[in-house]
């Protein structure tokens, strides 16, 4: 219970007194005659004095009204307090008080009764005959003999001169200049605790202490600029802050350097940096038109105009000569392309904006790419490596559009990273998965290296390199809870597992990949000995993809080259196999527009194209004598996909041609690509590469997707 | 520490002259340009941003400032203020 003087002092009284229920009353008379008194201070203290009083907490508010009346000096107020002392006991200051208002009686000070009637009131009859009777008396005065006038002398007293001596009243002019963010800042520092108040009188008395016009000039910078005004409660603390940090300078700049402010201030001038100098490359991937600055004669650019406001606004200029002094990644043949001259009809080409690369990732591969699913600047990228014999510590990394030239969060793993997925139902887990067959999951709100959770511990691991993982959306009918995510993963040991989510990370088989023998000699689907002892009966399993549209069906590619669409209702057979791949099949990929048909690639050089339900491939695609790493459908039409060759990234439209790719991307010589990634909201191409650079493409000039079946 | 690192890559970027940090005396804490030059920016940049901050709080008391931008023929001056500090970078975006 705090109590306040009317000048803000603190004048919580401490609890000596201990009000005795049977004196309440005669108190009260007594305060209330006296203060009728001096009835003069108003109506409001006294309403104060007839509070009811039931416990011993409300001696503090007689304490309250013994202080406001000590300055009328009044003797049998200091005797009641000494009368009774009381220890009051923590208890009773945090007890519910009641307190009881009571109006007191009207105190009539001045009673002027008024001269006037209404015409209406009971009164009116005779106040209006006593008028007239006045009249007539004043009519009937002057030649009357019942009026006489004579003088008469009043007494004047005597003037007497007195001489008064009082203090100088000392006047002072002060001038402000009234803000509203001054009166809104000095409302809410009345509203701030005590705390915060010691500390600004300590500072305040600081202020008083030094004067620096020593050092230079811009010191007193905040004091001159306010000069003959002065300024509210904040300044004055910040003032006296400055005065301050003259003697503790060395300890003040660390505390600046550590602070969390500090911090992400630096954070955002990173990026707003990293806007200016990226401007017109962020500008083509967000389909803005890319402006320039009219301070520098340049031909203006035009790329596609998706007319969006915002990011533009700030920056009216922006100059062209800037991209062609870029780091040495940008190639300036590219960009002179962008001018396009509308009369022809421009090839379909890839544009290279630029590349997420930074020291740290230089010499690791580039192994999976993949975006986050609520925000769609967000990339995870892992790094690590396919071969056995390139293995070194993997890494992941989350890069942001915002910042092309190092990524938000680093995680560093044992092993290369050689899958990564991000959740959907918590959009902040990132799943990863390493060569040594281990799966870990990140948290990527924190920049903690540690991951959340690790199956190194458990015992039911894979043995082999994850080769991928993914977040599964499945409904689960039968219990009724509605979607569930499930974390699936598949291995070189040839089990698909799903991974459980728990205090530890445990998994469960889906289904062991059996090897299965070649058509000439066994029907799919059996498993039997060959008369060659085989080293497992298992084969290593390279790829998977649920069904967009019936997540209980998944393809899984395995190393043998067979792909087998597997159920997740049954864990002992494939539904079916399909063969036509004669090395391991390392990406399968339902079309996400005609879902009967999917796609895989392989180590055989060749892409093929499938139908569900007929087990010989439909189209095969091959370009180029090597490896194909990867493949992706195009979100937004049914007949692009991309495929990452060692040496090439190609660009297939099937209602174009279906022999030739319709573009293709030549790498450098000792470079190649290992993954592609198409992003969603825009027309960009991510394609990794060996050396650890993720460069995004823009894809310009494809044919518009005019229907979505193959 | 982490501070240290991220303001080494600011100053190492493509086209930036110069990154102060100045405290909120006036004094530098961290600078790529010679003294004086320093002090002469601090000075006017911190009179600057006591005006724009005014200004910003004037229209809405709970609002506040939190980066400033300067766009010059030459230059792009880049301040984020704080109560304790100024974090003031130069970029010279069309070299």
């Amino acid at each position: 219970l705090q109590v306040f003087d009317e000048e803000g002092k603190d004048v919580t009284p401490h609890p000596l007194f201990h009000s005795d229920p049977n004196t309440v009353v005669p108190r009260q008379g007594k305060l209330l005659a006296s203060s009728a008194y001096f009835g003069a201070t108003g109506s409001v203290f006294l309403s104060s004095f007839s509070m009811h009083q039931p416990s011993g907490a409300n001696a503090s508010l007689e304490q309250k009204r013994s202080r406001l009346l000590t300055s009328y000096n009044f003797s049998d107020v200091q005797v009641r307090q000494e009368e009774i002392k009381e220890e009051l006991t923590k208890a009773d200051l945090d007890r519910r008080v009641d307190l009881y208002l009571t109006e007191t009686e009207t105190v009539w000070i001045l009673d002027m009764p008024s001269v006037v009637v209404s015409v209406e009131s009971e009164d009116a009859g005779r106040v209006l005959e006593r008028n007239r009777i006045y009249v007539d008396i004043c009519t009937n005065r002057p030649g009357n003999d019942r009026f006489v006038e004579k003088m008469m002398q009043t007494i004047n007293g005597a003037a007497k001169n007195k001489e008064v001596q009082c203090d100088k009243i000392i006047m002072e002019d002060k001038g402000m200049m009234v803000t509203s963010w001054d009166l809104y800042d000095s409302f809410h520092i009345s509203e701030i605790e005590p705390t915060s108040k010691a500390e600004g009188s300590r500072t305040t008395t600081g202020k008083s202490s030094k004067s620096h016009t020593t050092k230079e000039h811009d010191r007193t910078m905040s004091v001159s600029s306010d000069r003959g005004s002065t300024t509210s409660s904040t300044m004055i603390l910040e003032s006296a802050v400055l005065a301050r940090i003259h003697e503790e300078e060395e300890c003040h700049s660390e505390a600046v350097l550590t602070s969390e402010n500090f911090q992400q201030d630096l954070f955002f001038m990173e990026r707003i940096l990293m806007e200016n100098i990226f401007q017109p490359k962020l500008a083509a991937y967000r389909q803005f038109p890319v402006l320039t600055d009219p301070d520098v004669t340049s031909d203006t650019s035009g790329t596609v105009a998706a007319v969006k406001e915002a990011k533009q606004e700030k920056h009216d200029k922006e100059k062209k000569d800037k991209e062609e002094q870029k780091e040495a990644f940008i190639d300036p043949s590219i960009l002179s392309g962008l001018n396009k001259t509308p009369e022809e009809i421009v090839p379909p080409r890839l544009e290279r904006l630029w590349s997420y690369v930074c020291d740290l990732t230089n010499g690791h591969s580039v192994s999976s790419m993949v975006w986050s699913k609520v925000n769609p600047d967000l990339l995870a990228v892992g790094y690590g490596a396919f071969d056995f014999k390139e293995q070194k510590k993997g890494l992941a990394c989350c890069w942001s559009l915002k910042n092309p030239m190092w990524p938000e969060r680093i995680f560093q793993c044992e092993h290369g990273v050689t899958a990564l997925d991000f959740s959907m139902a918590s959009p902040n887990l990132l799943a990863v998965g390493m060569y040594n067959g281990s799966v870990a999951i990140y948290d990527v709100r924190s920049c903690n290296d540690a991951a959340l959770l690790d199956s190194s511990e458990s015992s039911n691991k894979h043995t082999g390199p994850v080769w991928q993982l993914r977040w599964v959306e499945q409904d689960r009918g039968a219990t009724g809870d509605g979607k569930k995510e499930r974390l699936i993963c598949i291995s070189a040991d040839g089990r698909i597992t799903e991974w459980l989510i728990q205090k530890r990370l445990d998994c469960t088989d889906l289904i062991k990949i059996k090897r299965t023998e070649s058509e000439k000699k066994k029907l799919p689907g059996e498993k039997e000995r060959k008369s060659e002892a085989l080293i497992s009966q298992q084969a290593a399993g390279m790829c998977f993809d649920f069904h967009p549209k019936d997540t209980n069906f998944y393809l899984a590619g395995t190393e043998e080259g067979h792909i087998h669409q597997c159920s997740c209702s049954c864990n002992e057979q494939f539904l079916k196999t399909y063969r036509g791949h004669k090395g391991p099949v390392y990406k399968v990929a339902w079309n996400p527009f005609s879902t009967d048909m999917f796609l895989s690639c392989s180590a055989d050089w060749s892409i093929i194209l499938w139908h569900q339900d007929s087990q010989t491939p439909i189209l095969t695609f091959s370009s180029a004598t090597a490896f194909v790493h990867d493949i992706m459908w195009s979100p937004k039409s049914a007949f692009i996909f991309a495929a990452a060759n060692e040496s090439r990234v190609e660009i297939w439209d099937l209602s174009v041609s279906t022999l030739n790719p319709v573009i293709s991307l030549f790498a450098n010589p000792r470079v190649k690509f290992t993954s592609v990634l198409f992003a969603k909201n825009t027309d960009c191409l991510l394609v990794g590469d060996s050396k650890g650079e993720v460069s995004v493409f823009e894809l310009q000039n494809l044919a518009a997707p005019n229907s979505n079946k193959v | 520490a982490e501070v240290e690192e991220t303001l080494k890559r600011i100053q190492a970027h493509k086209g930036v002259i110069a990154t102060i940090v100045v405290n909120a005396e006036g004094i530098p804490i961290r600078t790529t340009l010679d003294n004086s030059t320093t002090v002469q920016y601090a000075g006017l940049l911190h009179q600057l941003i006591m005006k724009a901050r005014s200004t910003v709080r004037d229209i809405d008391p709970q609002n506040d400032l939190t980066f400033l931008r300067i766009r010059s023929k030459k230059h792009e001056i880049m301040v984020a203020p704080d109560k304790e500090y100024l974090l003031i970078a130069i970029q010279n975006p069309c070299e």
